[in-house]
C-alpha cells in the first residue's frame, strides 16, 4: 500500500524581494513535506525566512521559483482569483496579532469568511455560534473585540480560521502577544485541533508552543537545515 | 455582511462621516441650484409665453415687444392681412401708454395697455369685470392702493402730461370695473388695461401717438398649423413688423442672458468635482487607515471585489445622504437667490430664475450619486490589490 | 426706429437743415453711427443712408461723418441697441418733437457749489428738474445692484461650502496621522506643541493656496474680460481684482484654514495617545 501523499509539499521555493536598493533572498530553494494531520512548528532566528515560509504555504505570496503542492494542488501560479478562493475554502491563517475586524462582534468575525463563501445567514450564525463554543468563548458571542483580552481575541481569530473546515491551518506566531498563561491556552487549543484531525503548521519562536508540535522544522539563512 | 461593514464603517467614525456628507450635501445643493439656473429662465419664459397659447408676436421691425416706445400703424389694415392665413385662428392687438391720475394734488402713473378684451392675452381677471365697455378699466392691486380707490369708483384719466405746463391732454372719465394681474408685469410696476379704441380715443390729441396704432399684435396659430412657417408668411407680407416666435423670443433672452446660465456651468462643474474630491479623499483615508484588516479580508479568502464593493458601498452611502440632503437645502437657497434676482427692473413677475424640473434635478442628483461611486472605485480597487505580506508586514511594524 | 439723442458728441456742422417735406435740398447732413451698427450694416464713414423715424421710409438722406467707439457705459451690455448721434435740430424735425428735449447735460466748472447749483435750479424750475449724474447713475443701475448682491449671496454660499469642504478635509488628513500624533504624545510632545505644528502646517497650505488661487483667479478674471468685452462689444471691465480683494482673500483663506486645522488636531490631541494606537 502506498504511502498517502502528503498534504503539502514544496519544492525547491525561492523567495527573493527587492528592499530599497537591495535584493534579499527570503528563502534559498526550500524543499519540504507536511503530512497529512500533522502538527509542525517551523522555527530559527529572526529574519530567517519562516513567516516567507508559512505565507508561500497559505497562498498570500508567490515563490520566485519552485513549486508549492497543497492537497494535490499547485497553488505556486494561480491567478488572484483562484488564490483567493482557494485560501477561503482550504485555509484557515491565524496572525500574531489577531486581527480581528474592530467593527464586528466575535460571531460577526467568525461568520466573516462563510458569508463570502455563500453560507446562508442562518447557518453561518449557528455554525459561528458552534465554533466560539469550541474554542471556549460560548458566552463571549457578542462582544468586540475591544471588549476581550488578548487570548479572547486569538480564541475568536482560531475560530475564525476553522470557518470553512479548512484543510490546513497556519498561524505565525499565535502567541506573541499573549502572556505566558495565556499563551499556555493557545497551545492546549492547537493540540485539540490536531487531535481532532486538523493539519497545522505554526511559525514561532515560542519554545513550549514549538515543544507542543510533533514535528520541528529549524531554519537559517532561508534554508531548512533540519526536520 | 458586505453592507454591514460599510455600515460598521461610517458609524465607526461618526463626525468624519457626518462632516463629509454634509460636504456632499453642499456640493449637491450647489449643482442642483446651476442646474435650476441654467434652464430655468428659459423654460420658465416659455412657459409664460404660451400661457394663453399666443405662438407669435409681432413688433416694430427690428424690436422686442416693448423694447422701444415704437409702434405699428394701420392696425385694421394689418389685420385683414393676417386674416387671409388660414393658418392664423388669433389676433390680438395691443397698444402701449402711459396714464396719469391726478388725484389729490398729486400725480399717479401708470403704464395702460389697450386691448381687445375678447382676445386678450395679457392679464387675468382676479376681481369685478372686464373691460366691456367703452369708458371702463381694469388696474392691478398695486395702482387701486395708489389710487386709494375701490371697484366702481370713477377716476379721471390722462395719456398725456406735459409737466412744463403741469396739463393734462387725452383725458376722459373711466369706471375702475375689475383688479387684474398682468402676466408680463413687474412686481414694481403699477398697470392698467382700457379698451384699445378708448386708448386711440384719448391718443388722437397728440402728435406722436394719434392713429390706429399697436405696440403689439399677439398671433395664435391653429392647431396642428407650423408656427415658424407663419411666421415667415407674415415677415413676407408686413414688412414693417417683426415677427418673433417664441423659439426666437427665447433665443434672444438667452442671449441677453447668457452669463447666468454660463456662471450655472461653470459653478455646477466645480460643486460637481468638489463633492468628487471629498469623497475620493475621504474612502482614501479610510483605507488606508485599514489597509491591514483589508490585508486581513484578502488572506481570509474575501475576493478583491467583494472588498471593493464594501468600500465603494461607503462612498454611496455618503453620496446618496448626501444628495438628499443637499436636495433639501439646495431648494431652500435656489428661492433666496430667486428672491434677488426677482427684483430684476422691468422683470416679469411670472418670470423664476431658478426653476425646478424634476427631471434636471433627479439627473443632477444622479450625477452626484454616481461621482461618489466613481470616487470610491480607484482607492478601493489600489486598497484590494495591495500585496498581502507585503502589508501585513508593514502594518506589523506600524 | 427711435433714435437716441445726445449732445455730448460734436460734428463737423455742414450745411443748412434739409426739410424733408420740401424739394429744395443743399449740401446732405452728416450723423455718427456706432461701431457696432457699422459693422452689423457694413457702413463706412461717408456713406449716405437714410433716417427715418418709421420704418416706411420717409425721411432724411444723411452721411456717415463718423463711426464712435462704444463707451463703458454698463447700461449698454447685454441690450442689442443700435446707436445714432444726429444734429439736435435735424432730429426735433424729423421726430416731429418740436422744440424739445428729453434732457440737458451740464457740466460744471472746477469747484463749483453743484448741490446750491441744484437748489437754484429746481427753485424756479417748470416743468423739470435738476440732478446730480452721480445719483441718477444710481437710480439707472438697479440691475447691476442685483446683480452685485446676487454675485455677493454666491460667494457667500462660496465661502461657506468651502469652509466646510476645509474641515472636512482637514479632519481626514489629520486623522490619516493619528499614529504619528500618537507617537509624539507618547515620546511627552505636548498637546500646545502638536497643535501649534498642524496649526503652521495648516497657515502654510493655506497661504500657498491662496496664493495660487489668486494667480488663478487674477488669470479667470482676465479671461473674463477678453470674453465678455468680446461678446458685449464694450470696454466696461466685467472682473477687477484688487489690492483689497486680494487682502481679504488671502486673510479669509488664513483665518479658515488655521480653524479648520485647530478644530481637527485638538480632537486628536484630546484623546489618550494609546486611544489613537487603537488600544
Amino acid at each position: 500500500m502506498n504511502a498517502p501523499s502528503p498534504i503539502i509539499s514544496l519544492r525547491d521555493v525561492r523567495r527573493d524581494y527587492a528592499l530599497g536598493a537591495e535584493q534579499v533572498h527570503a528563502l534559498q530553494g526550500v524543499s519540504l513535506d507536511i503530512d497529512r494531520s500533522d502538527y509542525v512548528a517551523i522555527v530559527g532566528p529572526s529574519g530567517c525566512g519562516k513567516s516567507t515560509l508559512l505565507n508561500l504555504i497559505g497562498v498570500i505570496d508567490q515563490p520566485t521559483a519552485g513549486t508549492v503542492t497543497i492537497d494535490g494542488r499547485r497553488v505556486d501560479s494561480m491567478s488572484d482569483r483562484e488564490a483567493t478562493q482557494f485560501r477561503l475554502r482550504n485555509i484557515g491563517f491565524v496572525f500574531q496579532r489577531f486581527y480581528l475586524m474592530p467593527i464586528l462582534s466575535a460571531v460577526e468575525n467568525v461568520a466573516l469568511p462563510m458569508a463570502e463563501a455563500g453560507m446562508s445567514r442562518g447557518e453561518r450564525v449557528d455554525r459561528a455560534a458552534g465554533l466560539l463554543s469550541y474554542v471556549g468563548l460560548a458566552n463571549r458571542q457578542r462582544h468586540r473585540p475591544s471588549e476581550m483580552s488578548g487570548g479572547e481575541q486569538q480564541r475568536v481569530a482560531i475560530a475564525r480560521a476553522l470557518a470553512n473546515s479548512p484543510a490546513l491551518l497556519l498561524a505565525d506566531e499565535p502567541t506573541g502577544e499573549l502572556d505566558a498563561k495565556t499563551g499556555a491556552e493557545i497551545i492546549s487549543l492547537f493540540q485539540k485541533l490536531n487531535a481532532d484531525g486538523t493539519t497545522l503548521v505554526v511559525v514561532t519562536h515560542d519554545e513550549d508552543l514549538a515543544s507542543a508540535a510533533r514535528r520541528k522544522v529549524h531554519m537559517r539563512d532561508g534554508k531548512v537545515v533540519d526536520g | 455582511m458586505r453592507a454591514a461593514l460599510a455600515k460598521a464603517s461610517l458609524v465607526r467614525h461618526r463626525a468624519r462621516t457626518v462632516l463629509a456628507i454634509l460636504g456632499v450635501a453642499i456640493a449637491s445643493a450647489m449643482l442642483l441650484d446651476m442646474v435650476m439656473l441654467a434652464t430655468g429662465m428659459r423654460e420658465s419664459f416659455r412657459e409664460l409665453l404660451l400661457t394663453r397659447g399666443f405662438q407669435l408676436r409681432l413688433a416694430p421691425k427690428g424690436t422686442l415687444p416693448f423694447d422701444t416706445d415704437a409702434t405699428i400703424a394701420d392696425v385694421s389694415g394689418i389685420t385683414a392681412t393676417l386674416r387671409r392665413n388660414p393658418d392664423i385662428r388669433e389676433i390680438s392687438p395691443v397698444l402701449g401708454g402711459s396714464i396719469h391720475v391726478p388725484i389729490g394734488g398729486r400725480d399717479v402713473s401708470a403704464s395702460v395697455l389697450g386691448i381687445d378684451p375678447s382676445v386678450q392675452g395679457d392679464y387675468e381677471l382676479q376681481s369685478g369685470r372686464d373691460v366691456l365697455e367703452a369708458d371702463a378699466i381694469v388696474v392691478n392691486d398695486r395702482l387701486l392702493r395708489a389710487l386709494g380707490r375701490r371697484i366702481g369708483d370713477t377716476i379721471r384719466v390722462a395719456t398725456g402730461y406735459d409737466p412744463q405746463t403741469r396739463s393734462y391732454s387725452g383725458q376722459r372719465n373711466l369706471v375702475i370695473t375689475g383688479t387684474v394681474r398682468f402676466l408680463y408685469g413687474a412686481s414694481d410696476q403699477s398697470g392698467s388695461a382700457v379698451r384699445r379704441e378708448t386708448l386711440l380715443q384719448m391718443n388722437a390729441q397728440s402728435p406722436t401717438r394719434a392713429g390706429d396704432r399697436a405696440s403689439l399684435f399677439m398671433v395664435r396659430a391653429r392647431q396642428g398649423a407650423d408656427a415658424e412657417q407663419v411666421r415667415g408668411w407674415i415677415e413676407a407680407q408686413l414688412p414693417n413688423v417683426s415677427a418673433i416666435s417664441i423659439a426666437t423670443a427665447i433665443a434672444q433672452v438667452d442671449q441677453r442672458l447668457s452669463y447666468f446660465r454660463q456662471l450655472a456651468i461653470i459653478l455646477g462643474a466645480v460643486s460637481l468635482f468638489v463633492g468628487f474630491l471629498l469623497v475620493t479623499t475621504l474612502v482614501t483615508v479610510s483605507v488606508n487607515e485599514r489597509a491591514g484588516e483589508i490585508a486581513v479580508m484578502r488572506a481570509i479568502g474575501v475576493s478583491r471585489s467583494h472588498v471593493v464593493e464594501q468600500v465603494v458601498m461607503e462612498g454611496l452611502v455618503i453620496s446618496l445622504v448626501g444628495a438628499l440632503v443637499g436636495l433639501a437645502l439646495g431648494l431652500v437657497t435656489a428661492r433666496y437667490l430667486n428672491s434677488i434676482l426677482s427684483a430684476f427692473p422691468g422683470l416679469p413677475m411670472a418670470i423664476d430664475f431658478f426653476l425646478f424640473q424634476p427631471k434636471a434635478a433627479w439627473s443632477a442628483l444622479g450625477l452626484v450619486i454616481a461621482s461618489g461611486i466613481g470616487a470610491g472605485v480607484y482607492p478601493a480597487f489600489r486598497a484590494a490589490s495591495l500585496p498581502i505580506s507585503q502589508t501585513l508586514r508593514r502594518e506589523a511594524i506600524a | 426706429m427711435l433714435l437716441a439723442l445726445t449732445l455730448s458728441f460734436f460734428l463737423t456742422q455742414d450745411s443748412t437743415v434739409s426739410d424733408p417735406r420740401s424739394s429744395t435740398e443743399t449740401r446732405t447732413r452728416t450723423i455718427a453711427i456706432d461701431e457696432v451698427l457699422a459693422e452689423q450694416a457694413h457702413l463706412r464713414v461717408g456713406d449716405r443712408v437714410t433716417v427715418s423715424p418709421t420704418p416706411d421710409g420717409l425721411g432724411d438722406t444723411v452721411v456717415v461723418g463718423a463711426i464712435v467707439r462704444r463707451g463703458a457705459d454698463p447700461s449698454e451690455v447685454a441690450r442689442g441697441d443700435l446707436r445714432v448721434w444726429m444734429h439736435l435740430d435735424q432730429l426735433q424735425t424729423l421726430s416731429n418733437y418740436g422744440d424739445r428735449v428729453d434732457r440737458f447735460a451740464i457740466e460744471t466748472k472746477h469747484g463749483a457749489d453743484v448741490p446750491g447749483l441744484i437748489e437754484r435750479i429746481n427753485n424756479v424750475a417748470f416743468g423739470f428738474r435738476a440732478y446730480r449724474s452721480r445719483d441718477i447713475a444710481v437710480e439707472t443701475s438697479r440691475t447691476f445692484q442685483v446683480v452685485s448682491r446676487f454675485h455677493r449671496a454666491i460667494g457667500i454660499i462660496t465661502i461657506v461650502a468651502s469652509s466646510v469642504f476645509l474641515l472636512c478635509i482637514m479632519v481626514l488628513k489629520v486623522e490619516e496621522r493619528r499614529r504619528d500624533i500618537a507617537a509624539l504624545r507618547l515620546m511627552g510632545i505636548s498637546r500646545w506643541t502638536v497643535v501649534r505644528a498642524i496649526i503652521a502646517e495648516a497657515a502654510l497650505i493655506a497661504t500657498l493656496g491662496s496664493m495660487l488661487g489668486i494667480v488663478l483667479g487674477w488669470l479667470i478674471s482676465l479671461l473674463v474680460n477678453s470674453h465678455y468685452q468680446a461678446v458685449y462689444r464694450t470696454p466696461l471691465a466685467f472682473s477687477i481684482v484688487t489690492p483689497p480683494i486680494v487682502i481679504v482673500a488671502v486673510a479669509l483663506s488664513l483665518v479658515l484654514g488655521i480653524t479648520a486645522g485647530v478644530a481637527a488636531s485638538l480632537r486628536l490631541v484630546r484623546q489618550p495617545p494609546l486611544a489613537l494606537f487603537g488600544r
